[in-house]
C-alpha cells in the first residue's frame, strides 16, 4: 500500500470513528449522560483555555512530568550503565532491583503522600519510579551488548581508564537502545501524570476528577485529548533529536 | 632496504637495541596452555610476519606483545605509555572495527586523543596518515558509507597517526577480497618507505608473509596436545619491493611451507 494511500484510510478511520459516534448520540442510541458529543469538545476546550484553566492546569502538570521524567531518567541511566560496567556493583544491587522492580509506581503513593505530603514534588517522585525502570533496563542491556571489540580498540590506543572507556565507547556504543529507553519514558510519565494528580496534586489528573465527579464528561475528554496530544508534541520532538544524535547510523 | 646480501631485514641492525624483546611467553585460558616458551626480538624498522595455522594462536601472542593481555609467565619489554606526541605502538585489527558514531577524521583521532596536541594539531595529523592511504577526501564521511578496503585503510592511518615505534597488524587483510587484498598488500609496502615503525604482521597467508616481511616467524606446536611455540625463523632475502615478480619468491614461499608443513 502506498503511503498516501495509507494516510488517507488512517484519517478515514478516525473521521468514520468520530461521525459514528456522533450519530450514536444523536439518534438516542447512547445515553447523552455517558459520553459527550465530540461536536461539542471544540468549544469546550475553547472554554477551558479562555478562562485560563487549561494553561493552569496544563503548566502544573508539565512541571512534575519534566522534573519525575528528567530525575528518573537520570538515575535509570545512571544506574543502568553503572551495573552493566561494573561488576561489583552489579552484584549487590543485583537482588534489590529484582525486589522492587515488580513494584508498580502508584504502589509508591502511600510513602510519597507520607515522605513528601500532597504536594508537586510526591507527583513528581511517583512519575519517576516507572521512568526510572524503564531506562534502567533499556541502558543496561545496551551497555551489555556493546560489542567488546570496541574496548579493546580504545584500549590499544591509550584509553585504559574507566572514565576515558565511558564517554569515548560505552555510552557512544549503547546510545541507540538508551535513546529507546529515553523515549519510552517519555510516554510512561505521561501514563502516571494523571494518575499521580488523582490525589488531590493540582494537575490534569485532578482537573479530570472534578470535572467527573460533575459528570462534565465533556471536560474529561478535553483533557483526555489534551494528554494525547502533548504525548504526540513530545514524541516528535524527541524522535527529531533522535535522529539528530543517531545520524551515524546507516 | 635494496641490498639483499647484506644483513637482512634491519641493515642498521647490531648498534640498534630491540624496540621489543619476549621471552618465555606462555599464556593461555581456562586450564588449557595456548603458547609457551615464545621468543621474539623486534629491531626498529622491520617488519616481522608471524604465521601459522588458524588457532595455533598468533593473534593471543600478539596480544601478549602488546599487553592487551597479560601473559602467564616470561617477560615482555616494548616501549609502553606515551611521549608528548606519540605512543610506543598502536594496532590494526583483522576487522576495520572504527567507531561507527565517529566520522572518519574523528576515528583517526582517537589515539591522538590524550596525547599534547592543540585541537588543531590534532586535526592535521589525523588528515596527513588519511592522505597517505589516500582518504583525505573522506575525512568528514561516516565509516558505513565506505567500503570494506577503505575502513580497512582509516583502520591502517588511524593506527599511524599516533607514530608509533611498533605496528602490529593482526591479520588486517584477510577479510577483504582478493583484488582489495593485493592492492593494501601493496600499499603497505609502499607505505613501509615512509614509517619508522617496526612491524608485526600476524598472517595465516604464507605468501603473503614472503611478500612483505624482512623475517617469517613460524608459530607451531611440536605436537598436537602442546601448547604452541616458535617452530621456525626465515631471513627473507629478496628485494623490498616488487618481490613477487621475482624469480626466487615461489622457492621461498615453498621452504616456509616446508617448515610449517613439519609442524
Amino acid at each position: 500500500m502506498s503511503r498516501s494511500r495509507h494516510t488517507l484510510l488512517s484519517l478515514g478511520g478516525l473521521a468514520g470513528f468520530i461521525a459514528l459516534w456522533e450519530l450514536a448520540l444523536r439518534s438516542g442510541l447512547l445515553p447523552g449522560s455517558l459520553v459527550p458529543l465530540p461536536s461539542v469538545i471544540p468549544g469546550v476546550l475553547w472554554a477551558e483555555i479562555a478562562d485560563g484553566i487549561w494553561l493552569e492546569v496544563v503548566t502544573a502538570s508539565l512541571s512534575h512530568y519534566a522534573v519525575g521524567v528528567l530525575i528518573g531518567s537520570l538515575l535509570g541511566i545512571a544506574v543502568g550503565v553503572a551495573a552493566a560496567l561494573l561488576p561489583r556493583f552489579n552484584a549487590v544491587h543485583a537482588w534489590l532491583a529484582r525486589l522492587l522492580r515488580p513494584i508498580p509506581p502508584l504502589a509508591w503513593i502511600p510513602f510519597a503522600i507520607i515522605w513528601f505530603g500532597i504536594n508537586p514534588s510526591a507527583a513528581a517522585f511517583i512519575i519517576s519510579i516507572g521512568v526510572f525502570w524503564i531506562n534502567y533496563f533499556a541502558s543496561h542491556s545496551a551497555v551489555r551488548s556493546v560489542d567488546p571489540g570496541y574496548d579493546e580498540v580504545a584500549r590499544a590506543f591509550g584509553h585504559v581508564g574507566f572514565l576515558s572507556r565511558l564517554t569515548r565507547v560505552s555510552l557512544p556504543a549503547a546510545a541507540p537502545g538508551i535513546l529507546s529507553g529515553l523515549r519510552a519514558g517519555l510516554g510512561q510519565g505521561w501514563m502516571t501524570v494523571v494518575a499521580a494528580e488523582l490525589f488531590g496534586i493540582p494537575g490534569i489528573g485532578q482537573r479530570m476528577m472534578e470535572a467527573s465527579s460533575l459528570l462534565a464528561t465533556d471536560i474529561v475528554v478535553v483533557y483526555m485529548l489534551t494528554i494525547a496530544g502533548l504525548y504526540a508534541l513530545f514524541d516528535f520532538l524527541f524522535v527529531l533529536l533522535q535522529r539528530r544524535l543517531l545520524r551515524w547510523q546507516p | 632496504m635494496n641490498q639483499p646480501d647484506t644483513a637482512q631485514g634491519h641493515d642498521a641492525g647490531s648498534d640498534d637495541a630491540p624496540v621489543l624483546t619476549a621471552r618465555g611467553i606462555r599464556l593461555g585460558f581456562s586450564g588449557t596452555t595456548v603458547l609457551d616458551g615464545v621468543d621474539l626480538a623486534v629491531h626498529p624498522r622491520e617488519f616481522i610476519a608471524i604465521v601459522g595455522a588458524s588457532g595455533v594462536g598468533k593473534s593471543t601472542l600478539l596480544r601478549a606483545l602488546t599487553g592487551l593481555l597479560t601473559p602467564q609467565a616470561g617477560r615482555v619489554s616494548i616501549p609502553h605509555g606515551r611521549d608528548a606526541d606519540s605512543r610506543a605502538w598502536s594496532m590494526v585489527f583483522q576487522a576495520p572495527r572504527l567507531f561507527p558514531w565517529r566520522r572518519v577524521r574523528a576515528n583517526v583521532e582517537l589515539g591522538l586523543e590524550g596525547l599534547e596536541l592543540s585541537r588543531d594539531e590534532r586535526r592535521r595529523r589525523a588528515l596527513e596518515p588519511l592522505a597517505l592511504v589516500g582518504l583525505e577526501g573522506m575525512a568528514e564521511r561516516w565509516p558505513h558509507t565506505l567500503s570494506g578496503g577503505q575502513q580497512q585503510r582509516v583502520g591502517i592511518a588511524r593506527a599511524l597517526a599516533v607514530r608509533p615505534r611498533v605496528l602490529f597488524m593482526d591479520e588486517p587483510f584477510s577479510a577483504l577480497d582478493a583484488i582489495t587484498r593485493r592492492r593494501l598488500q601493496q600499499e603497505l609496502i609502499d607505505l613501509r618507505q615512509r614509517t619508522e615503525a617496526a612491524i608485526v604482521f600476524v598472517t595465516h597467508d604464507i605468501e603473503e608473509a614472503v611478500l612483505l616481511a624482512d623475517r617469517v616467524v613460524v608459530l607451531g606446536r611440536e605436537a598436537a596436545n602442546r601448547p604452541a611455540s616458535v617452530v621456525a625463523r626465515h631471513e627473507i632475502t629478496l628485494p623490498a619491493t616488487e618481490r613477487r615478480d621475482h624469480p626466487d619468491f615461489a622457492d621461498t614461499v615453498q621452504a616456509v611451507e616446508a617448515a610449517i608443513g613439519e609442524h
